[in-house]
């Protein structure tokens, strides 16, 4: 299955072509519009137009459903990066579009719109092509341009690469539309819980073990190629890991009756995790990427677990009780250099690093005992609630690999009851977005970038 | 003036059984044999039958072995013999009514020492997922260090977190999270067959 796939996506052919009008266009007219300072915020949102491509109506119903929920896709993945404010076909109901390309950019511009992307779709047998060219509207030039070939299936691949593409001619930087999230839940048969992944916006959801037993705490091999995880196979919790292309299960370590909360190194060749030693005491150890050469990092009568590598690999963070109550600390990657991050509040866990190492999120237990979604500075130790306006409680929050997004578990209770959900949310708290509704869903871990 | 007196001696015999309560704490240091003895001198000792097995286990003795692992389990389970332990909230310290119930636990586990028993660590779902696997592993073994101090051989008993990842109650409220505070055991194996 996964093999085939690959084969598909070997289909899917991407060439850029530069479109006669930006090579007219001199480069500097481009800028001088569009280097503006992105900062997340709503102010310094683009403001692009998208409206529903030409030719949809020539298309077979297939390709038609596929091109539309291309766009659709297209159009969230946008919006969803945080550089634009996207205006599609209901809010650009309102003109009267002549067909004439200059006058109607004049027309997208009169509702604020800094930008347009013009889409064009064809139907080849059983595949669908997509010109897509971004257009400056002040200065009626085309600034990108890149078409697209591939089966239906792939529309919504199709839709990510070109976003990212997008976001990266703006930005400087990779969007994130063709990452992934692994998590854990218990939709399946009742009280197991089984490692899922899904895309970056909850579509594609799939179960990737089958132990039928406790799976879970996944967390992504540095290139996206393998997930480690906890699980109960066996009766004692062990760490596991599966490789993604073939789906090959093997154990890391399993040897005595509690290895939990395993974390890879940035470099890729060493796990951290926590590991119970005499009488119950967990600990954190570091181990081999086989699981041989454990190394004790920690030494406290108290727990100490959930640890998680700085992205430099020369800092671990983790909770420990050592004080009394879970706190959050900081040490050296080899257990040296001991430092407290959090002191906020009686209940920090969770640690996630910023991709730039300058931040941990976390999970902070608020007063009535639920908690939120936190964001400590470690140099200046302040701490940043997210989700204080919400209602239920927030954990596990994981990084998005640039930094603009956090994934986490929230509670959602509907009339049938109260559950747990995977949710994305941007660093301010806004733009707060549900990945999953089947069942009971935890501890989401976001991937880093696919290779290219 | 006597009865001050029979009151002073009331007090200190108490202080002594809170000693030794205190002594016989998750600590496998103190050895077990005094903490037994107090218990027995509770009961006067003329009343108890010279056999060594307690009465109230020793008359069903033939049957709790009987049939498979489930069918011994259900037994224990039905006639209340392997209760389980409750947790205060955050906390992984024995409570005294954890002590008590692990003290005729440990009876039972002596008495039928060819059992082996998994001893489940569970958490409320007020924690954090991650540290309440940790939180859980760390009440499952406060209940084993304490069973151990009581004279259960190690072999016995096999312990196991679950965190709050198998919860017995489902509800969100303190009734519920107390249920789901404990160290509950099952009997795994045993080492005669």
């Amino acid at each position: 299955m996964r093999i085939r796939r690959s084969l598909a996506l070997a289909l899917l052919v991407v060439c850029a072509f530069v479109a006669p009008v930006a090579s007219q266009t001199g480069t500097e007219d481009e800028g001088s519009e569009i280097s503006i300072v992105l900062d997340g915020t709503a102010r310094s949102r683009l403001r692009l137009a998208v409206p529903d491509p030409a030719g949809l109506e020539k298309l077979s119903p297939e390709a038609r459903r596929a091109a539309e929920e291309m766009v659709d896709v297209l159009r969230r993945d946008l919006e969803a990066s945080g550089v634009f404010i996207v205006q599609g076909p209901d809010q650009l109901a309102v003109l009267d579009l002549t067909g004439d390309p200059l006058t109607d950019y004049l027309l997208y511009e009169s509702l604020g719109n800094k930008l347009l992307l013009d889409a064009d779709v064809i139907e080849e047998p059983g595949r669908l092509v997509l010109e897509g060219r971004v257009f400056n509207l002040a200065s009626a030039s085309s600034v990108l341009g890149k078409r697209y070939r591939g089966g239906f299936e792939l529309a919504r691949r199709i839709a990510h690469t070109f976003a990212d593409e997008i976001v990266f001619y703006f930005t400087g930087r990779r969007g994130v539309s063709l990452t992934s999230i692994a998590f854990h839940s218990d939709r399946g048969k009742s009280g197991n819980r089984e490692i899922y992944l899904m895309d970056y916006d909850g579509f594609n959801q799939r179960a990737i073990t089958a132990h039928e037993t406790l799976s879970m705490s996944p967390d992504w091999s540095p290139g996206s190629d393998f997930i480690a995880y906890v699980s109960y196979l066996g009766g004692a919790p062990g760490l596991h890991q599966v490789e993604l292309r073939s789906g090959r299960k093997s154990a890391i370590l399993t040897e005595g009756d509690f290895n939990i909360s395993p974390a890879f190194s940035p470099d890729g060749k060493a796990i951290a995790f926590s590991r119970s030693v005499g009488g119950g005491n967990t600990e954190v150890f570091v181990c081999n990427r086989d699981g041989s050469n454990l190394r004790r990092l920690t030494n406290s009568r108290g727990i100490d677990t959930n640890p998680a590598w700085s992205p430099t690999g020369r800092e671990i963070a983790f909770t420990s009780n050592r004080s009394g109550t879970p706190q959050i600390y900081v040490m050296s990657a080899e257990g040296s250099d001991l430092r407290r991050a959090t002191s906020l509040g009686r209940y920090n866990d969770g640690a996630a690093w910023s991709p730039d190492g300058t931040k941990l999120a976390h999970s902070a237990r608020r007063q009535d005992n639920n908690f939120d979604i936190a964001i400590t500075d470690l140099v200046t130790l302040e701490t940043r609630y997210l989700t204080e306006s919400a209602p239920g409680s927030h954990e596990s929050p994981s990084y998005s690999p640039d930094g603009k997004k956090l994934a986490y578990a929230a509670n959602l209770t509907s009339r049938s009851g109260t559950t747990t959900q995977i949710f994305t949310m941007d660093l301010d708290g806004g733009g707060r977005r549900q990945l999953t509704r089947y069942g009971n869903n935890f501890a989401p871990s976001w991937s880093g970038y696919p290779k290219q | 003036m006597n009865r001050r007196m029979s009151t002073g001696w009331v007090w200190t015999a108490a202080l002594v059984l809170l000693a030794g309560l205190a002594a016989c704490g998750p600590k496998k240091e103190p050895p077990p044999a005094p903490m037994m003895e107090m218990e027995k001198e509770e009961a006067p000792a003329e009343e108890v039958t010279p056999a060594p097995t307690p009465s109230p286990v020793g008359d069903e003795t033939p049957a709790i072995l009987d049939g498979d692992l489930m069918a011994i389990q259900e037994r224990i389970t039905r006639m209340g013999l392997m209760g389980d332990v409750y947790f205060d909230f955050d906390k992984y310290e024995l409570r005294m009514d954890a002590r008590e119930r692990l003290r005729k636990n440990a009876d039972f586990m002596k008495e039928y020492s060819t059992l082996v028993f998994g001893l489940e660590g569970h958490c409320d779902e007020r924690g954090t997922n991650e540290y309440n696997l940790a939180l859980g592993e760390r009440r499952a073994n406060a209940a084993k260090d304490y069973l151990l101090s009581l004279g259960v051989g190690a072999s016995s008993i096999r312990t196991i977190s679950y965190g709050e990842e198998r919860p017995f109650c489902t509800t969100h409220d303190e009734a519920c999270w107390q249920q789901n505070r404990r160290g509950h055991f099952v009997v795994t194996g045993r080492t005669d067959r």
